[in-house]
């Protein structure tokens, strides 16, 4: 049996009296593909804030690893091994590709250990994360100058570079064309079992393409857990999204 | 890539090429060799904030406090070797202030190794103290300048007040030339001239070496976005305070030499007006770069000396004139005027690959698709 990787337990974050997210709970497994779903607002991504330690919850405990990291700055629970995809693709714009994927790859992130290294290093993990996002032949072009798919794809690369256990995908797919789309959910499949992964998805083709286990959220709360066709026959999950156009325009 | 690097190595080794063969040219005016390496001490200041502000994003309008104490640490070396046949060996500004006898944290001053040690130690010590207290706390952009700001007023003040200890408003005049063995570091000669090339140079190599390491990096990724690189797990503070220590150790290095160039140290070197100088030669030269940086505190320097020679008071205005226009037309400093060139050159060439170039940086391309707002599951 897989053990728990990661554990909320009751957590919960108000911002100045609003409850962005109430007594959560949630078991992900080791080596599992998880899928958030939820209106806008639901508190998905103030979820994955939580998990990366963005946002310092107001009660509750968070467990990695049976560690528990309630308290740990977000530096701190990256180095154990949590890695975040933001919905808006957050990579470093005056540095090249080449950069950016170096600054990502930060299993030694030590003052002494990174002055010992140079700057620039083309080898062949780079290369090979270069590849499998496309952007081999974009090495040297600065990151401000990626158009908005290549920008998706670079974070997706700094992800894959920085090797995390547990990855928290805001969106992975957000202003992606369908073949781009597709080579996204091929990716995050083949992530699957090595590492563990928390995605935060609308398009729900691509949740069917990846997802073993879905998690859907309501204003804040956990509403239903289960596989795609638990969930969408779901009579709490349809009452809930009948409000706002039906589960579809989720 | 390495190319790259190669190729800035070059330039750097093309520059310290300049600085060794300047002298020939100037045939040995003792009078000019000094005011030289006055512009070099200052070059040093310069590349202390473009690796800090530059390349870190800390704005530090406080060199002052760290090039000062590094000034005093040498010259109250320099004053007790001056002052051995006074009576007791006592500085002769203690004897005006009726201090008897040397107080006790200047007595490890009559050796030149403390001196050093301290010079440099002290100033590197303040900056991890202040670097840890601001970066911990996550404090960030113009709050970082009004602290260090009011650090070096604070400090400024302190030296000032303490008169029986520092000199006061006069500092510490008379010192004495710095002898270390056989070598005489006479200011107004030739070896000191490259005495203050070499430290130039090497510390403009030791900050390339910096600057291209993948701690620089790193450094340059903070700048940009401290929150993104903290989720890729660095210590962002620890980074900050290091990059500040550093620069902070190069300052110094600037002050001691300053001092022994002008043969005093006064509170004027953590005067308001000379830090926020440092950050005007670092946006005319171009703070992006080290070298840029060191170019443009000598040029300006440079210019400001010829000015006030030629136009008096005139020249104040003549300089303000230069910045605006160094400001308006040359973003980027001096630095910047390869790439405007550059543009100049993609300008005439084939218009289609300027046109691709000019639309994929303003505006990215087109998703082909909405996110998928309008999947459904059925």
């Amino acid at each position: 049996m897989m053990t728990a990787l990661l554990e909320l337990n009751n957590v919960s974050v108000s911002f100045y009296g609003f409850k962005a997210v109430q007594e959560l709970s949630l078991s992900v497994k080791d080596g599992e593909l998880r899928c958030l779903l939820g209106a806008n607002g639901a508190g998905k991504s103030t979820t994955l804030d939580l998990i990366c330690g963005k946002t310092k919850s107001t009660g509750g405990d968070i467990r990695f690893k049976g560690e528990n990291i309630t308290d740990l700055p977000e530096y701190r629970r990256a180095r154990l091994g949590i890695g975040r995809k933001f919905q808006v693709p957050t990579v470093f714009k005056d540095l090249t590709v080449t950069e950016n994927l170096e600054v990502a790859r930060s299993k030694r992130c030590g003052v002494w250990q990174t002055l010992r290294r140079s700057g620039v290093r083309m080898d062949a993990r780079v290369e090979e994360v270069a590849t499998v996002v496309g952007l081999q032949d974009r090495m040297t072009a600065k990151a401000g100058h990626l158009s908005h798919g290549e920008t998706q794809w670079l974070e997706i690369a700094m992800l894959l570079m920085q090797d995390s256990k547990l990855l928290l995908m805001d969106e992975p797919t957000a202003g992606m064309t369908m073949g781009e789309t597709a080579k996204t959910s091929e990716i995050l499949n083949g992530l699957k079992g090595r590492h563990t992964l928390i995605v935060v998805e609308h398009d729900m083709s691509f949740v069917r393409e990846i997802a073993e286990k879905i998690t859907v959220m309501h204003q804040g709360a956990l509403l239903a857990e289960g596989t795609i066709a638990e969930v969408a026959s779901n009579e709490q999950v349809r009452a809930a999204y009948l409000g706002s156009g039906g589960f579809g325009h989720a | 890539m390495p190319k790259r690097i190669n190729k800035a190595l070059l330039v750097y080794v093309l520059f310290a090429v300049i600085l060794l063969v300047v002298p020939t040219f100037v045939g040995g005016d003792a009078y000019l060799l000094n005011k030289f390496s006055r512009y070099l001490a200052l070059g040093i200041l310069a590349v202390a904030l473009s690796l800090s502000w530059g390349y870190g994003g800390i704005l530090n309008l406080g060199q002052g406090v760290t090039f000062g104490i590094g000034a005093y640490g040498i010259a109250m070396y320099l004053k007790l070797a001056a002052s051995a046949s006074n009576p007791g060996g006592l500085p002769d500004f203690m004897g005006w202030n009726n201090v008897s006898s040397l107080p006790w944290f200047w007595q490890p001053f009559h050796h030149l190794s403390f001196a050093l040690l301290a010079g440099i130690g002290i100033p590197v010590l303040v900056a991890i103290v202040l670097g840890w207290f601001m970066f911990r706390a996550r404090i960030v952009g113009v709050f970082v300048a009004i602290i260090t700001l009011a650090m070096l007023v604070v400090t400024n003040l302190l030296f000032i007040d303490q008169q029986r200890y520092t000199g006061g408003f006069n500092g510490m005049t008379n010192l004495a030339i710095l002898k270390v063995g056989p070598v005489s570091l006479d200011p107004y000669s030739l070896t000191f001239y490259y005495f203050a090339s070499g430290l130039l140079i090497v510390i403009l190599l030791a900050g390339f070496y910096i600057v291209n390491s993948k701690f620089g990096l790193v450094l340059r990724a903070i700048k940009e976005n401290p929150d993104r690189v903290r989720f890729l797990g660095y210590d962002v503070a620890i980074y900050q305070t290091v990059a500040f220590a550093i620069s902070g150790a190069m300052a110094a290095a600037a002050g001691m030499l300053y001092a022994m160039v002008l043969q005093f140290a006064s509170p004027t070197f953590m005067g308001v007006a000379l830090s926020l100088s440092v950050v005007i030669w670092c946006a005319v030269g171009g703070r992006d770069s080290l070298l840029a940086a060191a170019i443009g505190a000598i040029l300006v320097n440079a210019l400001q000396g010829t000015l006030s020679n030629q136009f008096l008071d005139t020249a104040q205005l003549l300089l303000g004139a230069v910045f605006v226009l160094v400001v308006l037309f040359l973003p980027r400093g001096l630095a910047g005027i390869s790439e405007v060139f550059a543009r100049k050159a993609k300008r005439s060439a084939p218009a289609v690959v300027a046109g691709a170039q000019a639309t994929g940086r303003l505006k990215p391309e087109a998703p082909d698709r909405k996110p998928g707002k309008h999947a459904e599951v059925r």
